[in-house]
């Protein structure tokens, strides 16, 4: 479970995230939404502890400071930009990452397995990185954030430039995770694939949380057909700052 | 339990061991000195009895280069490389502090130098037994012991500067940039101290200075190891944990793991 509460970031003079407080429950996937610049992605940078916060608590499976070491192993992260090393094939990027978190032996070799066989890798599997299209450097970063079996999964714009064959398969994926109990922390400005995957929405605006709930509660509180129509009302047709 | 610099050495020395360009750039910079001293051998000007002087002259500074040039490539594409690809932010995400990842990279930047001065010194051993034998064989010891406690700490220190200039650097074009700045200072030590050389004093254990210092020393009869040699050895050694600690601290900020777009 991810906690957040009373999270500020500034750059200089512009406030990046404002005040953003919410809570991601096990078993549960939380979508956090707004326009580019709305303060989603500092916000995950926060939780996993590689942007420092000005003020605010964040707290992951009820243990305080997201930077601590301990707390880095309980959060599998794929970020927008996949960042795969293209000389290493895929099985090698996964194993280096368990590696990372702690994994040694059997144990790795069990794990590493685990995800190449859950996310179908395995005729890339041991191709160097370089050539890979966008799905598949997608599943193996997200093989990566999963190799550890992290308790909480942050996912941040996972479907960015995918095809709808993987996006289908990485939705697949995420269901079957949220049903094993994994707490997901989704951001998007994809309306249409937050309404279809999460559970709950975070609506984030200039870096203020302006909605939250499930999709039909912010669109009836705004009196709106859709979630698209609910933004649009809610943040003022605003985006953010960044 | 293997310790996470360990994972990260052995993770940077695998794939760099793939980058066939590096590599290759590595080696030619690496033999650059030893085909320009052969030349110069075989010019009108580097015949006589002033040759093997002149080649011991030339050697020693194109050895202080190679000790930092020999692996720049792979600290640009460990720090700077790594930044611009954005496979540095998983990486900072890691139960991995940022200490741990930057003494990882510098044990396989480190090791990659070494390797590229193993070529530099044995190019220049080669061109010394085959044009002047005698000066080799006179100097055998004074060599091993400038090579070995002189110029391979000064390796460590080479790529510790590497990787902090370019853990500051955003892209490998900045980095490369900024390190061609950086190895002026071995060139200018170098070449300063071949034409001027400076007695003993306290800056014979200064890095880069000691190393020329040493084989001056020694070429004037010195015995070839001395607790001069030593002590200079260390020093430079541990001079190379200041820029260390810094990259680290820099591998803390927020604006490295470029993560807000602000």
């Amino acid at each position: 479970m991810i906690e957040v509460e009373g999270l500020y970031k500034r750059y200089g003079a512009v406030p990046a995230v404002d005040g953003v407080s919410f809570v991601a429950p096990d078993g549960k996937v939380t979508g956090l939404v707004g326009a580019n610049g709305a303060g989603k992605t500092t916000t995950l940078g926060m939780i996993c502890g590689v942007v420092k916060p000005d003020a605010g608590t964040i707290r992951i499976d009820g243990a305080a400071s997201a930077t601590s070491i301990d707390t880095r192993r309980r959060v599998g992260v794929l970020h927008d930009h996949k960042g795969l090393y293209s000389r290493l094939t895929a099985r090698e990027n996964i194993r280096y990452f368990g590696q990372l978190h702690g994994l040694s032996g059997a144990a790795l070799e069990d794990r590493v397995q685990a995800v190449v066989s859950l996310l179908a890798l395995g005729s890339i599997a041991d191709r160097p990185a370089a050539g890979f299209s966008q799905g598949e450097r997608m599943k193996v970063a997200l093989a990566r954030a999963l190799v550890h079996e992290p308790g909480n999964l942050l996912l941040d714009e996972p479907t960015n430039g995918l095809d709808i064959p993987t996006v289908r398969t990485l939705r697949t994926l995420l269901a079957d995770l949220r049903a094993r109990g994994t707490c997901i922390v989704f951001s998007s400005h994809v309306l249409e694939e937050v309404s279809a995957l999460c559970d709950t929405v975070v609506m984030l605006a200039r870096g203020r949380v302006v909605a939250a709930g499930r999709p039909g509660e912010i669109c009836r509180g705004a009196g709106s057909a859709s979630l698209d129509d609910a933004f649009m009302r809610l943040s003022n047709g605003e985006g953010g700052s960044e | 339990m293997t310790s996470a610099y360990s994972i990260v050495a052995r993770k940077e020395i695998v794939d760099h061991f793939r980058d066939r360009r590096s590599l290759t750039s590595a080696a030619a910079h690496a033999l650059m000195g030893p085909a320009i001293v052969m030349l110069v051998s075989f010019s009108p000007k580097g015949q006589g009895q002033a040759m093997p002087d002149i080649m011991l002259g030339m050697m020693s500074v194109f050895a202080l280069v190679s000790a930092f040039v020999g692996a720049m490539n792979i600290a640009i594409d460990v720090m700077s490389g790594e930044r611009e690809r954005r496979s540095l932010v998983p990486l900072l995400m890691t139960p991995v502090p940022p200490r741990d990842v930057v003494i990882g990279k510098w044990m396989a930047v480190s090791l990659f130098g070494l390797g590229a001065l193993t070529f530099n010194v044995a190019g220049l051993v080669i061109v010394l037994a085959w044009r002047a034998p005698a000066t080799l064989v006179a100097h055998a010891a004074l060599l091993a012991s400038w090579a070995i406690l002189g110029l391979a700490p000064l390796v460590l220190l080479g790529a510790s500067l590497e990787i902090f200039v370019a853990g500051l650097s955003r892209t490998m074009k900045e980095a490369g940039t900024s390190l061609t700045l950086v190895l002026f200072a071995p060139m200018i030590v170098g070449m300063f101290l071949v034409f001027f050389p400076v007695p003993d004093g306290w800056w014979s254990v200064v890095p880069m200075v000691g190393q020329q210092v040493v084989l001056d020393a020694g070429l004037r009869g010195a015995p070839a190891v001395s607790l001069h040699v030593v002590v200079l050895g260390l020093v430079t050694a541990v001079c190379a944990w200041g820029p260390l600690m810094a990259a680290a601290r820099v591998l803390g900020r927020d604006d490295v793991a470029a993560w807000p777009t602000v």
